[in-house]
């Protein structure tokens, strides 16, 4: 912790960074919380540990961050995706970030639990590909039981019916709050969808129909471009388990077209590149 | 008791088992009551204050238009388990949905209301209803208390004429109970610890609008409607017609949320609350000073539910406690 206030002091003192996206102690010791440091006394407020859960790659896009100077962020691995996969996408660029990259030995799945969380299990990132300052040691960790694929197979193996009305259920408890779009780093859209009114795509209402189409909908844009942070899930009041929908659109991306998102800053995005030797056979 | 209730066509309405929000039970084996456990994610305003449901359903014709009135439900809406903080939430919701325009959606519902409140054993970093001047072991907003004795056993007590109405056909499962029992159950609970003043809170924020304080929480919110759909009284709604456009269709009544950029959003394209500073403002200043200038209630009840579930921990009282003690500095 000391090494990245520190280093924190350091950048903010001479001028590297303007404000520093990091962690600062929530209500108990047990909650970190989002802190945007500003002044070198700030620095000294920032910490990280395993209840750091927040993605802060979601504040990269912000109005009052976007293209005001350089903006240091502390970030994890899975952070690191986010922003590898916002550099791809052309929506931050990349001499605008200074990454302090963040060995990692897995975060808690949510605030106020001790759990680690199932996006941790089988991380390919802990220690991040990207930084440009890295602090702590890598931690090893045993691997663990992928809980996520575990739910997906069985999906899977579900008839349209029964999957039909497992999702019914679970989008049933949707209210609409939009906290799955909010806490996305990669749902940046300056005027999403969901808020177009003339014409009016989606439904606003919270019932069913209305909830399908903008899960559906949310599921189909981040199709290839989802880096599997979790955000969504743990933002969600109603304890929807977005992660499932997320993550296997992702592995039809492996599987299909070779892609995993937000690894390498200078490959094409998924969905933004066309091949002639794309397969077609999935159009009937 | 409970099986005879959703015999005579009642809606009972208890937390889920999983605590994401309150359910409409089919069966008795379902009653759960949680009086010392974390308070559900979501809470149960919604079932008189809907999601989503239908004002009018409405036929467009060259010569003249059809409206057709939403079919409206009967029966008695039960709260069953209701702690101090959600049993004050429909009364306090009344205040703004009676003052000038008469919400008929939500009255019809209120009134059907019977709320069987139960004494909270519960708390943790979050709870603050004694913040805004209520208590764990109130029965203000309970028709019936129930004050929880042992694992198994509940003191009863009728609170309104209401309740007393209520209950006088199940009298027979009940037997004469001991009031000093429940007294001293009721003595026993601990209270959250007064973490501000609402009245100082109200007072600053009326002379301090444009201060800092709102510009640094409002760089971390995400802007999502968490807090205000969580929240037992958060009331705001929007208005859209939906279904087959332009020729028929229904207008709905919907949650909204004072934290969405949406909101506020003019049909010039100009945004009064352009951004997250000025929308969490909104947020505090109508909870403690807006609502309370004009209908004389606090429109929180420290639950604590927007605090647990903000995606980046903003914590309300934590923002009112510093708001405080910014006061008393000054």
């Amino acid at each position: 912790m000391n090494e990245l206030r520190q280093l924190a002091k350091e950048l903010l003192g001479n001028g590297t960074v303007k404000v520093i996206i990091g962690y600062s102690e929530g209500t108990t010791p047990e909650r970190a919380k989002p802190f945007i440091a500003r002044t070198e006394e700030d620095a000294g407020k920032l910490i990280f540990n395993k209840y750091c859960v927040n993605n802060l790659a979601v504040y990269l896009t912000r109005k009052e961050f976007k293209r005001k100077g350089t903006i240091g962020i502390v970030a994890k691995g899975c952070d690191v995706k986010a922003i590898v996969q916002l550099i791809q996408e052309n929506q931050v660029i990349k001499d605008d970030v200074y990454i302090i990259g963040m060995n990692c030995g897995g975060v808690v799945s949510g605030f106020g639990v001790d759990d680690t969380a199932v996006k941790c299990n089988n991380c390919k990132v802990k220690t991040p590909h990207l930084y440009h300052t890295l602090l702590g040691a890598p931690v090893e960790t045993p691997a663990k039981d992928d809980g996520h694929l575990k739910l997906i197979q069985k999906l899977d193996a579900m008839t349209a019916e029964e999957k039909w009305s497992f999702w019914e259920a679970e989008f049933e408890k949707c209210v609409k709050c939009y906290a799955c779009r909010q806490a996305c780093p990669l749902c940046y859209c300056e005027k999403c969808i969901a808020d177009k009114s003339m014409p009016r795509w989606i439904e606003s209402s919270a019932h069913t129909r209305g909830n399908f189409a903008w899960n559906i909908i949310r599921a189909f844009h981040l199709s290839g471009r989802c880096v599997g942070c979790g955000e969504c899930e743990r933002a969600c009041p109603a304890e929807i388990p977005l992660s499932l929908i997320n993550r296997k659109m992702g592995m039809v991306a492996k599987k299909e077209f070779d892609y995993s998102a937000g690894m390498a800053l200078d490959a094409p995005t998924l969905v933004g590149n066309y091949d002639t030797a794309d397969r077609e056979d999935f159009i009937k | 008791m409970a099986e005879e209730l959703l015999k005579g066509g009642n809606a009972v309405i208890c937390e889920d088992e999983k605590g994401r929000g309150w359910k409409r039970i089919d069966s008795p084996s379902e009653v759960r009551i949680n009086h010392n456990e974390v308070p559900s994610n979501i809470s149960y305003k919604e079932f008189v204050f809907s999601k989503t449901e239908p004002i009018f359903y409405f036929k467009n014709r060259k010569e003249n238009y059809e409206l057709a009135e939403a079919a409206d439900g009967n029966g008695k809406i039960v709260f069953l388990g209701a702690k101090p903080c959600d049993a004050r939430s429909v009364e306090i919701m009344s205040k703004v949905f009676n003052w000038d325009y008469k919400d008929k959606f939500f009255n019809e519902k209120a009134e059907r209301t019977i709320v069987i409140g139960v004494a909270c054993s519960y708390k943790d970093e979050f709870c603050f209803c004694t913040s805004v001047n209520i208590n764990p072991a109130s029965p203000e907003g309970s028709d019936i208390f129930l004050v929880p004795l042992d694992e198994k056993e509940y003191a009863v007590r009728i609170i309104t004429e209401k309740g007393k109405e209520f209950i006088s056909p199940y009298l027979k499962y009940l037997t004469e109970g001991n009031a000093a029992r429940s007294e001293e159950a009721l003595g026993k609970i601990k209270w959250p610890g007064k973490k501000f003043e609402p009245g100082k809170v109200r007072e600053w924020i009326g002379n301090n609008f444009e201060h800092k304080l709102f510009d640094e929480i409002g760089s971390t919110c995400l802007g999502c409607g968490q807090c205000a759909f969580a929240c037992p009284v958060c009331h705001c709604f929007d208005i859209v017609d939906e279904e087959c456009s332009y020729e028929c269709g229904r207008r709905m009544k919907n949650w909204d949320a004072c934290q969405f950029g949406l909101f506020t959003l003019h049909s010039s394209g100009h945004n009064p609350r352009d951004n997250q500073n000025k929308r969490y403002r909104q947020r505090i200043a109508h909870k403690f000073k807006y609502y309370a200038d004009k209908f004389g209630e606090i429109l929180c009840t420290g639950c604590g539910r927007c605090s647990r579930g903000c995606p980046v921990q903003i914590d309300i009282a934590q923002v009112a406690a510093e708001i405080n003690s910014t006061a008393n500095r000054v």
